[in-house]
């Protein structure tokens, strides 16, 4: 489904991502861990051209992606999640999510509505249609921007530290929302510091370490017989915090 | 009869409140003209790409480095001149349309700062949740970046209007109808100067007065919204 080929992004003389593969399959749900500035987010966001690989490819559905065009409209069939949600803070939560489907996908305004309206019962918050973002919790707030990138039709939503900024109780709401998605057969690829969510959901783990992916396997492979040093002592700080 | 009774005839005052309209009438036109230059220029400096970075600057440094009298009459004198060498063709420029154009491209340098500040104020992530539910960039200035950047580009736009109502008294010296000039053709007309230039001192003050006590309404009440 997405298919990045030897990606590799420098910033400066920092290589944030040096020279990663990564082939996204539909239904799969990968989490991508690593050390803090091991270049987790620049790959993510490089799926999604947040971030504009330096070199090698992108193939979205087999299709090469140009990134020295515009791609907004060609990847805006891929839901992305920030850490700092991202929610437009002068629009209601309704607007929120009707904004890309009646501006960007040409949908009727009613229809709109009424996915969006859906999408919020989906993530348990139809009451909160009417409410501006500052109005809601950390948790409510991510809950919206999950719901925001359904409403693009994804055929996978990307993840950058979806909980990383939430006070500890609102971790587990978000949790179920993703787990449930994973449930009904959505694609999701996740960076994320959660190894409990890693461990119990993920199809696949993806160890990265100094812009390389380092290893990777399904969660008992990678939890339970780590077989590179980097990743057994990732594993060991990551326990002991 | 006094000076004042002659000057001040129901016919001249509204001689010049017809001036002062016009004065109005040139900010209005200029500010708006000016910030479509403004906003374009301000994307332009932000812009991934050279050319529109460059053409941006160059017009920004040019008028910023140069007098608007200058300006102005190098696009009242020059333009025929410019027309003849080119195409052989001569016309009789409109001192208030072409002083307006004049005016507004001036103004357009000094608000690209403005708007380019205050984009820059919005939140990068903005940019980014846009471009991912497909929003174009102009999508994205339109419904996400101009009404956040809007309460800080308020003031300083409001700012901005007042000094071109004084700039505009400028164009009095291509002959522009406005406010300063009718002054001055009273002045010449009754051999009186004073006077007429105390009206214009007045209208002047009532004119920028009252904008810069509603934008400090305006911007209370927003202060409040927040
Ligand atoms: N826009 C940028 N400009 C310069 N350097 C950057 C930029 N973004 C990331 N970097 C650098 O690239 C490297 C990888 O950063 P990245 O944010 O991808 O790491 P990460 O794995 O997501 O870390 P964290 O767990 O802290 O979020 C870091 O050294 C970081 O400082
Ligand atoms: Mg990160």
């Amino acid at each position: 489904m997405i298919n990045a080929v030897h990606i590799s992004k420098h910033f400066g003389s920092i290589k944030a991502v040096d020279d990663c593969s990564l082939h996204i399959r539909k239904g799969e749900v990968i989490c991508i861990i690593g050390p803090s500035g091991s270049g987790k987010s620049t790959l993510i966001r490089c799926l999604h051209g947040l971030e504009i690989p330096d070199s090698g490819e992108l193939y979205v559905n087999g299709k090469k992606i140009d990134f020295t065009r515009d791609t907004t409209k060609e990847l805006s069939h891929i839901g992305f999640v920030f850490q700092l949600f991202n929610l437009f803070p002068h629009k209601t939560v309704l607007e929120n999510l009707t904004l890309g489907p009646i501006k960007a996908g040409g949908v009727p305004e009613k229809d709109a509505v009424e996915t969006a309206r859906k999408l919020l019962a989906r993530v348990g918050l139809t009451d909160k249609e009417n409410a501006y973002p500052a109005q809601l919790s950390g948790g409510q707030k991510q809950r919206v921007a999950i719901a925001r990138a359904l409403c693009q039709s994804p055929e996978v939503i990307l993840f950058d530290e979806p909980t990383s900024a939430l006070d500890p109780e609102m971790i587990g709401e978000v949790l179920n929302v993703m787990k449930e998605l994973a449930d009904d057969g959505m694609t999701l690829a996740v960076v994320t510091h959660e190894m409990g969510f890693a461990r119990k959901v993920a199809t696949r783990v993806i160890f990265v370490d100094n812009g390389k992916i380092v290893e990777e396997g399904t969660p008992d492979q990678i939890f339970d017989n780590p077989q590179s040093d980097r990743l057994k002592l990732f594993l060991s700080q990551v326990i002991h915090m | 009869m006094t000076a004042f009774e002659r000057i001040f005839t129901p016919t001249n005052i509204i001689f010049m409140l017809k001036g002062a309209g016009y004065s109005l009438l040139i900010a209005i036109c200029a500010l708006i003209g000016g910030s479509v230059l403004g906003l374009l220029a301000a994307m332009g400096k932000m812009s991934k790409r050279k050319i529109p970075r460059t053409i941006a600057n160059v017009y920004v440094e040019v008028i910023r480095g140069t007098p608007m009298m200058l300006q102005i009459l190098l696009l009242y004198l020059g333009g025929p001149v410019i027309t003849k060498a080119l195409f052989h063709f001569v016309y009789t420029p409109n001192p208030v349309l072409i002083g307006t154009i004049a005016v507004g491209i001036n103004s357009g340098a000094y608000t690209t700062e403005l708007f380019r500040s205050a984009i820059q104020s919005v939140d990068k992530g903005q940019w980014e949740a846009a471009q991912t539910i497909g929003l174009s960039r102009i999508q994205t200035l339109k419904e996400i970046i101009l009404p956040q950047a809007f309460k800080r580009i308020l003031p300083p736009y409001i700012n901005e209007f007042i000094v071109l109502i004084k700039d505009s008294s400028l164009l009095a010296s291509i002959g522009a109808v406005e406010l300063l000039h009718s002054a001055d053709v009273l002045g010449a007309k009754y051999y009186n100067y004073l006077l007429p230039l105390l009206f214009a001192t007045v209208a002047y003050l009532i004119m920028t007065l009252n904008i810069s006590h509603l934008a400090r309404k305006l911007e209370r009440r927003l202060a409040e919204s927040d």
